[in-house]
């Protein structure tokens, strides 16, 4: 046995240098920041450092009475009924993995609930609220009809017949119900006290949309270069390649001649990328996906927000000759800088940016590492290929979806600082400003340090939330 | 084995070709605009009808921009080589702490080694904005706001470099290391003639990955400076597209200049990196 002294200077040696950084600034920082969340913290120099307690939490969460009177009751009830809605939600969930009764019940109340919350959208019109209640609706709607199958194992002889899985979405029905009633005396009396955090909490959620399709078309992508091409030998590979190129050269003359040089530069690279697949087979797809993911950076935004240039820019002039095309009336749409488009858009570019990206490698990966011996198993027995692909593959991928939902999950819910600080300016009207976005304003514009950290820590707790619920359904899915 | 190149095979290859078109197109644009004369830029041709090279000269400041009759005055090359630069120390830093701290947690034994571990981890799971305002705050307190040391010192220590390296570590047998101290060599000697060779792959991983996000890293730049001459090329960037942003071109010019660094180490390493990246994360 050595020393306990030396191990001691040995420790100190190899784990100094990190440990002393660490500490310094991100194990000190976050002991500070939960502290700071609890003053009036200020980089102003007129105010003096105070210990106000939780009232920052105060500022950010709660309601104040539009009259100056003290309050009642109302918001508690706004609040419960908004708690029993989340309940209900919880409840489907684990409705619909603990297989209970009356999943085709209760599937159908929630389908009609989100069909009536589409319709409500809809009348309503208003351009962000309208927005919300129809993806709910839609949201309601999918699951409705998914917990609409009759799950194995269950009563068959009663499918429709009442159970506890009708219980969650009567507790939704309830809920949407009082605080839609409850919804105009609530805001003829009270108003929240800081409106913007609600606001932008929703505009965050509202971008992570994408976070879906971004991830299942990582899987798309994945599967389509899981396997190799057989080109068969090198001269084979050489004469596709050289191939390619001899149509991309005559299609781009052809085209060129003919008056359409954009085309003729569109056929070009299209044939100058499938010469390279010929080449280098799935690594030159692999690459080209992964181009958007490693350049995602202020150049790129700086790039879509000339893409998205509602007089200049490339994206309208396709819509004009488009609409012209098939005599449609047109109006340019000014993307980023109109109230409902800002977001969609945003969310395009972010699709478009993440779906080649690390997702698709882990997915790679994953497809990689199942055995063979499972799908020709499956093939033997006489799978489909949609079979093989929903009860042995994607079982088998089941840990990496996991994984990948709640990275996505965590990043969506502090991103969108980059793009609403280099594309909107968190504009117009405040339509794209994220939460990380409003911490940066608070404290780097108003330099209110004490209430942007509070404002952090609820994120983490929204963040923690997220976390702990898709850990549970996660695991519990994957078995 | 499929031997056959099937129609199905063809079909595929099709797709991807037209979903690589889709990712590629975008850049293509760039590269046309950056290459436009200033009095083309508002039309919709791909490839410009009179190319000219004059875009590259102005941006980097050593010609007149024909809009406005003068140089711009940017301090391109400046933020060139300031990104460089913190990227490079940010990334050797990182990635000799996380090996020594990895060697730490991996080969040797100490009584708190699993706590503080534990302790890293959980950091991780911690928002970075959480940790951005204090650490701004220590920033000021140690006087390096607008430094390069500031740039740097705030980015070099990391969790997740620390944590996969050591999983990477965890992986090569023991019977190597342990003969080498039996026969009285010292840990710093196991460290660098044993146990640094054989987690090359991984430290050329990590080293991948924190250059490319430390050249683009954006925020802490951006609340950590207000002297134009120690912006890197992101927050340098944002200052260009606020004051010529109409100036599409320019802007293009630039854009493919910032870009292009990030696409020459990608395509030289990528091999490593995609390797490195998928056997962190199976193993993590």
């Amino acid at each position: 046995m050595k020393s306990r002294a030396k191990t001691f200077w040995e420790v100190c040696l190899f784990l100094g240098p990190n440990l002393g950084g660490f500490v310094v600034f991100m194990a000190f920082p976050v002991l500070m920041s939960f502290a700071l969340a609890f003053t009036n913290w200020s980089l102003k120099p007129a105010v003096g450092l105070e210990f106000v307690g939780l009232r920052n939490f105060g500022d950010l969460l709660l309601f104040r009475p539009l009259d100056g009177s003290a309050g009642g009751p109302l918001p508690l009830a706004y609040l419960g009924a908004g708690l029993v809605c989340c309940l209900g939600v919880l409840g489907v969930l684990w409705a619909q993995i603990s297989s209970w009764r009356g999943l085709r019940l209760g599937g159908a109340l929630l389908a009609t609930l989100g069909a009536a919350l589409v319709l409500a959208g809809a009348a309503t019109q208003a351009p962000a609220g309208g927005q919300g209640l129809v993806l709910a609706g839609l949201v309601a709607l999918l699951t409705g009809v998914l917990h609409m199958r009759l799950e194995p194992g269950q009563d068959e002889t009663r499918p429709w017949g009442p159970g506890p899985a009708l219980l969650p979405p009567l507790l939704i029905a309830a809920g949407a119900a009082a605080l839609w009633a409850m919804h105009g005396a609530m805001f003829a009396t009270y108003a929240p006290r800081d409106a913007r955090f609600w606001q932008y909490l929703y505009n965050t959620l509202f971008l992570m949309i994408g976070i879906p399709f971004s991830v299942l078309g990582s899987l798309l992508l994945a599967m389509m270069l899981n396997e190799r091409f057989a080109l068969g030998p090198a001269w084979g590979r050489t004469a596709g390649a050289g191939l390619c190129l001899l149509c991309g050269a005559v299609s781009c003359v052809l085209l060129w001649r003919a008056g359409m040089p954009n085309w003729a530069v569109i056929g070009a690279l299209f044939w100058l990328i499938a010469a390279l697949g010929f080449a280098f087979g799935v690594v030159a797809f692999r690459t080209l996906f992964y181009l958007p993911s490693f350049t995602s950076g202020v150049a790129l935004m700086i790039l879509w927000k000339a893409l998205y240039n509602p007089r200049v820019g490339p994206i309208n002039a396709v819509l004009e000759q488009v609409a012209t095309f098939f005599n449609l009336p047109y109006e340019a749409p000014n993307w980023l800088g109109s109230v409902a488009l800002a977001k969609p858009a945003l969310v395009f570019m972010g699709v478009w940016a993440t779906i080649g990206g690390m997702n698709m490698l882990l997915y790679l990966a994953a497809l990689t590492n199942i055995p063979a011996e499972l799908t020709e198993a499956a093939k033997v027995d006489g799978a489909s290929p949609w079979n093989r692909l929903r009860h042995v593959i994607w079982p088998q991928l089941a840990p990496t979806t996991f994984f990948i939902s709640v990275m996505s999950i965590i990043g969506g819910l502090q991103g969108g600082f980059d793009q609403a600080r280099v594309m909107t300016a968190g504009g117009p009207a405040g339509s794209t400003t994220t939460l990380s976005y409003y911490i940066y304003l608070l404290a780097f514009q108003n330099l209110d340090l004490g209430y942007a950290a509070a404002i952090s820590w609820v994120l983490f707790t929204i963040i923690l939330l997220a976390t702990l619920i898709n850990w549970r359904f996660g695991r519990e899915v994957e078995q | 084995m499929k031997a056959r190149f099937t129609p199905f095979d063809f079909l595929r290859l099709a797709v991807l070709c037209l979903i690589g078109l889709s990712m590629a197109l975008p850049f293509l644009w760039m590269v046309g605009a950056s290459f436009k004369p200033y009095t083309e830029i508002d039309t919709s041709q791909l490839i410009p009808a009179q190319p000219t090279l004059e875009n590259y000269p102005i941006v980097l400041n050593q010609a007149d921009a024909p809009s406005l009759g003068k140089k711009l005055d940017l301090k391109f090359g400046r933020w060139y080589f300031n990104s460089l630069f913190t990227a490079f120390g940010i990334t050797l830093l990182q990635v000799l702490t996380s090996a020594m701290a990895a060697y730490a947690f991996s080969r040797l034994r100490w009584r708190w080694r699993d706590r503080v571990f534990l302790l890293y981890l959980a950091t991780m799971m911690i928002p970075g904005l959480v940790i951005m305002i204090p650490a701004f705050q220590i920033v000021v307190w140690m006087g390096l706001l607008n430094t390069y040391a500031g740039l740097i010192l705030p980015m070099a220590f990391s969790t997740f470099g620390t944590f996969m390296l050591r999983q990477f570590m965890l992986g090569i047998p023991r019977s190597l290391d342990e003969a080498a101290l039996i026969d009285g060599a010292s840990h710093w000697r196991v460290f660098l003639d044993i146990i640094l060779p054989l987690t090359r792959p991984g430290m050329i991983a990590l080293a991948i990955v924190t250059f490319l996000g430390s050249y683009q890293s954006f925020f802490w730049p951006l609340i950590m400076l207000n002297d134009d001459q120690l912006y890197p090329m992101s927050v340098g960037m944002l200052a260009f597209d606020t004051i010529f942003g109409r100036q599409t071109e320019l802007i293009m010019a630039a854009s493919v200049m910032n870009i292009a660094p990030l696409i020459l180490v990608f395509v030289i390493f990528q091999k490593f990196m995609v390797k490195g990246l998928q056997l962190g994360a199976v193993k993590g």
